[in-house]
């Protein structure tokens, strides 16, 4: 199929489904978030493939269901990648994680997925095609429809194509010294605050680990420093620990300097992200329940409410995507 | 009682202007060409008159102009006749550095290089710099989503800011912050231009100064070479903190200006930037004058120390006034296109200055795609800057014709709404509306600006004429 004649196909859908009244889900690969009997289901995983890329432009256009697998290898091929490390749930899609908003430990060094957006094309709840922002790293032309859309979870428009700034692929070093968690997360911190070429800082098992890129001065000439495996980023993100019975794994998005939180079993993301496992929430104002993942956390103030649900009439006038 | 009586009980009476007088220097801002005396000018001195001005603005059904420090270059605080501005420098107070967090916490008044100043102490700064930062609001910074000649590797106020406190045109108060969960409103604040509320405390990130840092310029024959020696920087992995361009004109100026040994006889002069560690400094620097060398800069200099890179950055940081020094009056465009359209784009540049008879300098963040073409007019010429202004609606249209965008980092303003017409059809223009009405039911928050309604796309002949089918066919025309 062209990408002109699929993207109409998407239009021609929705359109049936205001006729028709027809709640719609949009997804990809459902890695992440199940299909209900609720809603149809609007798959965009067949509208896959690199649109364009030019590795010196730093930008590469991208259709919302290819695998984040496949888009990952292409930009290796050339030396580049996605600088926010989206975490693979398994045949993960670039749209679903844009929909998500999901970002890897990288995110306080080299930004969040948002922070690599630099455009959209999309359809909205009429049917109507559209473009915001564009290929360009710099754009101001009117209000930042693609970022602001980044963890709208299909709920306002179906995304059919992203353009995203790309970094060049770095070779990063990961390195670790044994300590408690409060101890951690205060040389995070510290650490931050130094020239040291930081890509990652976390606390896991009783161990603060750090990755470095690129050239640094040697780590491990201290007798408490180890050079240890890249992999310790991979196993927290995305992070699915083994939980006791009865417990549940909360995510919670504190300030870096956030002291140690009770049950917390993972620090992330330089000390702005908590794992905790616990039966009961954990009392703080940005949890999110993540058995049920990318759950909402529905605790947004009324004002931010009434935002949400007029930008919803403005996108979806009709109520056909289905809220997540 | 009028608005302006109102004011004035409410607001200490000096924080209100109204005089013809008084209120001179709030006629316009950066964007000199147009010029309005508001209704009134309001000063308020902290966030609760601020509160009152809205609330008694709303109340009147006046319109509210926020205004920080003024050096907006795209009209975007342009007074209207029946507009309060609302003047937010008193809200000039840095609230809390945290040197732990890398975090500051300011008013919206406060001018974007004092946030760095602050910060020095702990060796950490505010990367966003926009070159007017030594007198440019954080507020106005956030309002415009500023960039900077450090954006490609360092970001733009979007990526640097981590929390909002807005006020919406009720008086109420909003707090959109990175921590928020779905959509990212945040991100949407950031470049709104004041059309969706007023904010009145900004979270800023902070980050650690660089250990060092090497400057690297070299001079090309061709502005082609030029542009193709950055692609292969970039190419290979290299992302500098700095890459600017100059072309022959521009070139000329700021040597004339700043004497700092520019080599004039170049079709185009690169100054690349690489900042990092000493070790990552040293590698990056020598990888860059080799990958110049090996396509076809004729000319390198590597600074050795502070006191050179500094130097050498002089020329171009006082490119504008340069320029400025050549002709009574310029107009600074803000264009941005794909690197590999640079050549094709300055070549038609150079067509349409011949045929407006207009000079042009051009400096360019290469590493962005950022143009800024400084077209001299004589604004006591009768006519010159009406054509100056055709002359940059071709520029821009251009821009997007490329691929690129009509605004880089001084956003739409009044001065480009009807290049936006160019750049997004109706549907998106329409997205844009329901955003502000979302926000803004009242629509006094900055009417006018950043987004031309439908009708007025309508009624410019070179919008998108798309499969012969005149656009916009519901609409009237006058």
């Amino acid at each position: 199929m062209s990408m002109q004649s699929s993207i109409s196909h998407y239009s021609d859908q929705i359109k049936q489904a205001v006729v028709d009244k027809q709640l719609l889900q949009i997804a990809g690969n459902q890695s992440k978030v199940p299909v209900d009997d609720d809603a149809q289901l609007l798959s965009i995983s067949d509208h896959s493939g690199i649109v364009s890329y030019d590795p010196a432009e730093l930008v590469v256009t991208v259709k919302a269901g290819t695998k984040l697998s496949e888009l990952s290898a292409v930009l290796a091929e050339n030396n580049q990648m996605l600088g926010f490390e989206p975490p693979e749930y398994g045949n993960s899609t670039i749209g679903g994680t844009y929909a998500c908003s999901l970002t890897g430990p990288s995110r306080p060094f080299r930004g969040g997925l948002r922070d690599f957006v630099l455009g959209t094309q999309l359809i909205d709840g009429q049917g109507r095609e559209m473009r915001f922002g564009g290929k360009m790293l710099k754009n101001v032309a009117g209000y930042d429809v693609s970022r602001m859309l980044c963890g709208s979870k299909g709920s306002l428009a179906l995304v059919t194509e992203l353009s995203l700034k790309v970094l060049p692929l770095l070779e990063e070093k990961t390195y670790c010294i044994p300590m408690p968690e409060g101890e951690a997360i205060l040389l995070m911190n510290k650490m931050q605050g130094t020239s040291l070429p930081l890509t990652g800082c976390a606390y896991f098992e009783g161990q603060f680990y750090y990755r470095v890129a690129g050239e640094h001065p040697t780590q491990d000439n201290r007798v408490e420093v180890s050079a240890c495996s890249n992999a310790v980023w991979k196993t927290l993100n995305p992070f699915q620990p083994t939980l006791a019975p009865g417990e549940k794994l909360w995510r919670l998005d504190v300030e870096s300097t956030n002291p140690a939180i009770e049950n917390t079993i993972a620090v992330g993301m330089g000390g702005t992200r908590r794992w905790v496992a616990s039966k009961n929430k954990p009392n703080h104002p940005y949890v999110t329940l993540w058995q049920s993942r990318f759950a909402p956390r529905n605790n947004d103030k009324p004002c931010v409410q009434k935002i949400k649900a007029g930008l919803k009439e403005v996108f979806d006038p009709h109520h056909i995507f289905k809220d997540l | 009682m009028d608005v302006i009586q109102a004011l004035e009980e409410a607001l200490n009476k000096n924080s209100i202007l109204s005089s013809e007088e008084a209120c001179r220097p709030y006629e316009c801002d950066g964007l000199s060409a147009y010029r309005q005396k508001p209704l009134a000018v309001a000063l308020p001195e902290d966030i609760d008159e601020v509160k009152q001005v809205l609330k008694i603005c709303k109340a009147h059904d006046t319109p509210v102009i926020t205004r920080g420090s003024g050096t907006g270059l795209a009209g975007g605080t342009l007074p209207l006749e029946n507009s309060v501005i609302l003047g937010l420098s008193k809200l000039n107070k840095i609230i809390h550095v945290d040197p732990l967090q890398r975090t500051a916490i300011v008013q919206p008044g406060v001018r974007n290089i004092q946030v760095s100043d602050a910060a020095a102490k702990y060796n950490l700064y505010y990367a966003p710099d926009p070159s007017s930062q030594v007198a440019c609001s954080i507020g106005g910074n956030v309002a415009e989503n500023s960039g900077g000649v450090h954006c490609l590797k360092y970001g733009l106020t979007v990526h640097n800011v981590t929390s909002l406190t807005v006020l919406d045109m009720n008086g109420e108060t909003i707090i959109f912050d990175e921590k928020d969960d779905g959509i990212d409103l945040l991100a949407l604040l950031n470049g709104s231009e004041g059309l969706l509320g007023v904010i009145v405390e900004i979270k800023l990130k902070l980050i650690p100064k660089p250990e060092a840092a090497q400057l690297v310029m070299a001079a090309f024959n061709s502005v082609k070479a030029c542009a193709d020696a950055v692609t292969n920087v970039l190419k290979q992995g290299i992302v500098p903190a700095g890459l600017e361009m100059m072309d022959k004109f521009s070139i000329q100026a700021a040597e004339d200006f700043a004497q700092v040994g520019y080599p004039v006889d170049a079709a185009a002069l690169l100054l690349c930037e690489v900042d990092g560690s000493h070790d990552q400094v040293k590698v990056d620097a020598k990888r860059v004058a080799d990958i110049l060398t090996e396509n076809g800069a004729y000319e390198i200099r590597v600074s050795q120390n502070e006191k050179e890179r500094i130097e050498l950055w002089q020329g171009r940081k006082n490119a504008f006034p340069a320029v400025g020094r050549y002709s009574p009056d310029y107009y600074c465009m803000d264009g941005t296109i794909p690197r590999s359209r640079l050549a094709y784009v300055l070549e038609e540049i150079d067509h349409l200055s011949e045929k407006y008879g207009l000079k042009v300098a051009n400096v360019f963040h290469a590493g962005d795609g950022n143009l800024h073409p400084l077209i001299m007019y004589d604004a006591n010429k009768p006519g010159e800057l009406e054509e100056t202004e055709k002359f940059g609606q071709e520029i821009l249209k251009l821009c997007v014709d490329v691929g690129g965008t009509i605004t880089g980092e001084h956003g739409v303003g009044v001065e480009k709404l009807d290049s936006m017409c160019h750049q997004y059809p109706e549907a998106e223009l329409e997205i844009f509306h329901g955003i502000k009405a979302v926000f803004d039911n009242s629509g006094l928050l900055n009417p006018g600006k950043a987004i031309p309604t439908l009708h007025r796309c309508a009624e410019l002949s070179h919008m998108h004429v798309h499969n012969n089918q005149l656009p916009h066919p519901e609409l009237e025309r006058f």
